[in-house]
């Protein structure tokens, strides 16, 4: 079988499509961010979450108005994989034992004679919360800086650099977005904890192997076609390594979705991000890579005498 | 030439197979071990446990340990109260100026994510420059006096906090051996933190109180039971007043009369009221506030009872007992103690020995006291107030009140650990379930096999022949991972598995790489073996680039992120290098067989 045998797409002219696109996802994502706030889950806001699984099918809804009273805030509850298990989390300065003793008692008031088995339970003390933020935060900066560091290193010229992270920032402030905007809707846990984390880190990896590729064939072709105008050049590159980018974006993404679809509840957040991430990082490394790295190139001559 | 560099490939392909077969050996026998000890009866297993306990220990130990989030168990991580470590070694010398830098400098090195020790030293030095820390600090072991410098304390306090931290780690390892789990994990984090992990444990409330209590054992008198009455007509003079000008004023919705949660009519005249169990934290709250502490008299405490007295609507009560201030006697002076049960009721107790100045001191405190009860608080808990009847002069003690034999055992436990220098924080706690850890073990094993299914029948469609051989090299990259992961001593967790799942899609990568160059020579028109040179040779640096910056990015989040996310980082460094090996190495031994004849036809698709 072959896919994109000699394929010719002319991928640099198509870049205001992708810059429109891109933009836009880029403005909707920021728009949701800043109004609606980062959904942190547990890890980086603190509190306590507990997973609960009941002998009978349980309504959330009900569960949500009836426990309001008794534990002077409103849970935040939703279902977790099936619907005899709930995870439940809570902003409380009391005891973990305290409030494990009275959800259980408030269960039995609401379910009268069910059993109920704890399955998870997790506390982050909000300083703690704070340095997990910080080292979330700090990950990803020295992340993108390694990452722009040795591209300028290996591929001599600061607008490769810049159009990778331009790329990867793309990428996950997409995915942010999307994250952002599913909050309460999505019918799994889409809260942003260390986990999300680990598969923005993955993404910026993969996205940045996809990109390498497309460079490294850059830099092979420029010694090969001298003559040709830089333009022409990563058309050309794109084409060539077009076939290798679908094929490892289809297993790849073939994996995602096994992880998504069998890996269980407590990894669907994480699995999901990395869904989108591998069909962003894709797209990203042929028409927003690329085709920022031609813009910057070109202005950088302008800008010599 | 070529033929010997295969020889070395061959050579390394053999040892590296060797190393893994020799690493995961261990974890293949102990699975079959519990296999067949699963098989067994009670008895017949625990017999079987005892016969052959070194090997067993040995086998667990050397085999790939499964992370907390897949065999279910506790996860917890405290923190040394640092600030209340340097209030205290101030001892009689602390004051209110001293409490306020302290507070001050907790806030900086939190804000700045700094040392405390340092912060509060340039704290202090920042208000007044001229000021000595030698008028807080002394110590004859350490050698600091009235004229030590500020530097010189500076260093003897960073080796007290160093030194807590140690023991701390000490009193849980001691206490967690006793408790008994199976490999427990306790190590230092930071500065100040402890990690505990604890797989297998589900009786979390226990192991909560074990971990945090800092078996500060106390002896205390309590007040005339006039002095109470007295206290208490004034606490219901205050609040029916308040009451009177609170319906005005009471719109926030917040309990402003205690007495609504908090009944004084205590079961003994010695309690001060009650409260149940959920209402504990606002009757805190409340007698927090400036007005109310100035009803209560400076000797006079009011303490929680250990365990509560009755239920009312399923709600446990516990009382508030009053208690004097001071301390008469502390724990450091018991030297032994066991669980003993009261000849009476057959009640669970803990009885305890003191030491013989300790002995001395109990003797005249109970001498003095007869007819009169003495509390027995341990972290600001009181367990009973038993009535002394007459002198002690055996140096003997009990607590009872105890709610179990082994809250009892637990009790002991922590008595004898000794007590912590510093208090301990839960500031991280997580549990898995048995259930949930086998469901997701379960999700990994099948998240595994589909995502190798997938991938295989993919690449044999699309590359033929190449396809099937690049399988093959993934089938043992996998093999390769667990080999890194078992032989670097690494823990398999639920992340860890999503990384190998996720490396499967990325390790084909290299040989999609390989394989497209491949086709490119070959149209080009080169032959069979020229094209697979030069697809090898020009694909690398497309694969090193690639990889190098990928294996970056699993260092960075290996450094940052914690436990189970540690996992994922260490599987995905060990895919990349069993991906490179893999791909590069292996595929070419076997392309380079499959084309050794000129005539041989190895299909790329």
């Amino acid at each position: 079988m072959r896919w994109f045998e000699t394929p010719n797409f002319d991928f640099i002219k198509a870049h205001n499509i992708a810059y429109f696109f891109s933009g836009g996802l880029i403005v909707i994502s920021l728009v949701a961010i800043f109004t609606m706030g980062l959904n942190y889950g547990i890890d980086f806001r603190g509190g306590q979450e507990f997973v609960f699984e009941f002998d009978r099918p349980v309504d959330v809804v009900e569960l949500r108005s009836e426990l309001q009273e008794p534990l002077g805030t409103v849970p935040e509850i939703k279902l977790f994989g099936s619907d005899r298990e709930i995870l439940l989390r809570i902003d409380t300065e009391e005891d973990i034992t305290q409030t494990r003793q009275t959800l259980l008692a408030n269960f039995e008031n609401i379910y009268p004679g069910s059993t109920v088995t704890v399955q998870k339970t997790d506390l982050v003390g909000p300083r703690f919360a704070e340095d997990l933020r910080r080292g979330a935060f700090y990950s990803i900066i020295f992340a993108l800086a390694v990452v722009f560091i040795y591209i300028f290193i290996r591929f001599k010229g600061w607008y490769f650099s810049a159009g990778a992270i331009a790329a990867l920032a793309h990428d996950v402030l997409i995915v942010l977005g999307i994250f952002t905007i599913m909050g309460e809707l999505a019918p799994f846990d889409v809260s942003i904890d260390q986990a999300i984390i680990a598969a923005f880190l993955t993404i910026v990896g993969y996205s940045l192997n996809d990109t390498v590729v497309v460079f490294d064939r850059i830099r092979e072709n420029s010694i090969i076609y001298k003559t040709m105008n830089f333009t022409d050049m990563i058309n050309k590159s794109l084409n060539d390594t077009l076939s290798r980018t679908v094929v490892t974006s289809v297993t790849t993404l073939f994996v995602v979705s096994v992880l998504f679809i069998f890996g269980g509840e407590v990894l669907k957040g994480f699995a999901f991000a990395l869904v989108l991430g591998v069909i962003l990082g894709t797209y990203s490394s042929l028409f927003v890579a690329s085709a920022l790295v031609v813009e910057l190139q070109k202005r950088a001559m302008k800008a010599k005498p | 030439m070529k033929k010997q560099n295969n020889g070395f490939k061959i050579g390394c392909i053999v040892l590296f197979l060797g190393l893994t077969i020799y690493y995961l050996f261990p974890t293949l026998q102990w699975n079959l071990e519990q296999r067949h000890m699963a098989s067994m009866t009670e008895s017949e297993r625990i017999q079987y446990e005892n016969e052959n306990l070194a090997k067993l220990q040995s086998l667990r130990e050397r085999s790939l340990s499964l992370g907390l989030d897949l065999q279910g168990g506790m996860y917890v991580t405290l923190e040394v109260g640092t600030p209340q470590l340097i209030l205290e070694l101030a001892g009689d010398f602390a004051d209110d100026y001293l409490e306020d830098v302290i507070r001050t400098a907790a806030d900086i090195s939190f804000e700045q994510n700094t040392n405390f020790v340092d912060e509060f030293v340039d704290e202090f030095e920042r208000r007044d420059p001229d000021a000595m820390l030698s008028r807080y600090y002394r110590s004859d072991a350490a050698n600091i006096t009235r004229r030590s410098t500020n530097s010189e304390i500076a260093s003897y306090l960073r080796e007290q906090q160093t030194a807590a931290v140690e023991r701390a780690i000490e009193i849980i390892r001691s206490r967690v051996d006793r408790f008994g789990v199976t490999e427990p994990g306790i190590l230092q984090q930071g500065n100040n933190r402890i990690v505990v992990e604890l797989p297998g444990v589900d009786d979390e409330e226990r192991v909560r109180d074990l971990l945090r209590g800092t078996a500060r054992l106390e002896f205390r008198l309590t007040p005339e039971t006039d002095e109470i009455n007295n206290v208490k007509q004034q606490f219901t003079n205050y609040f029916s007043q308040l009451e009177e000008e609170a319906d005005s004023l009471n719109e926030n919705g917040e309990t402003k009369n205690l007495l609504e949660i908090f009944d004084l009519r205590g079961p003994t005249q010695y309690s001060f009221g009650y409260a149940a169990a959920r209402d504990t934290a606002e009757v805190n709250r409340i007698l927090q506030q400036e007005e109310v502490q100035s009803l209560i008299p400076g000797n006079m405490s009011l303490l929680w009872s250990a365990n509560s007295f009755a239920q009312d609507n399923g709600f446990e009560l516990y009382e508030k007992i009053a208690v004097r201030s001071q301390i008469e006697l502390t724990g450091d002076v018991i030297s032994e103690a066991r669980v003993a049960f009261d000849p009476n009721t057959n009640a669970p107790e803990v009885s305890m020995t003191m030491d013989s100045d300790g002995g001395r001191r109990w003797a005249r405190i109970t001498g003095a006291n007869i007819g009169r009860p003495v509390a027995i608080v341990l972290d600001q808990r009181v367990y009973s107030y038993p009535t002394v009847r007459s002198q002690i002069n055996n140096g003997r003690s009990s607590i009872s009140g105890i709610g179990g034999v082994r809250e009892a055992e637990d009790l002991v436990n922590i008595l004898m650990s000794g007590a912590l220098p510093a208090p301990l924080e839960i500031i991280e706690e997580r549990t898995v379930g048995a259930s949930l850890g086998e469901a997701s073990i379960r999700a990994g094993l099948y998240s595994v096999m589909f995502g190798l299914g997938v991938v295989a029948i993919f690449m044999i469609v699309y590359y033929r022949t190449g396809g099937g051989i690049a399988d093959i090299a993934l089938m043992l990259n996998i093999i390769f991972i667990l080999g890194i992961l078992a032989g670097f001593q690494a823990t398999l967790t639920l992340p860890g598995i999503a990384g190998i799942v996720l490396t499967i899609g990325m390790a084909v990568d290299a040989n999609v790489l390989i394989f497209d160059r491949i086709r490119e020579e070959l149209r080009g028109g080169k032959t069979l073996r020229a094209a697979i040179d030069n697809g090898y040779a020009n694909a690398m640096s497309a694969i090193i680039d690639a990889n190098v910056t990928t294996f970056f990015v699993a260092v960075i989040l290996y450094s940052f992120g914690v436990g189970p996310i540690k996992g994922f980082a260490v599987t995905l460094m060990a895919g990349i290098v069993a991906s490179l090996f893999s791909a590069i190495v292996i595929t070419r031994v076997i392309v380079d067989y499959l084309t050794r004849e000129k005539t041989s036809v190895v299909s790329f698709g």
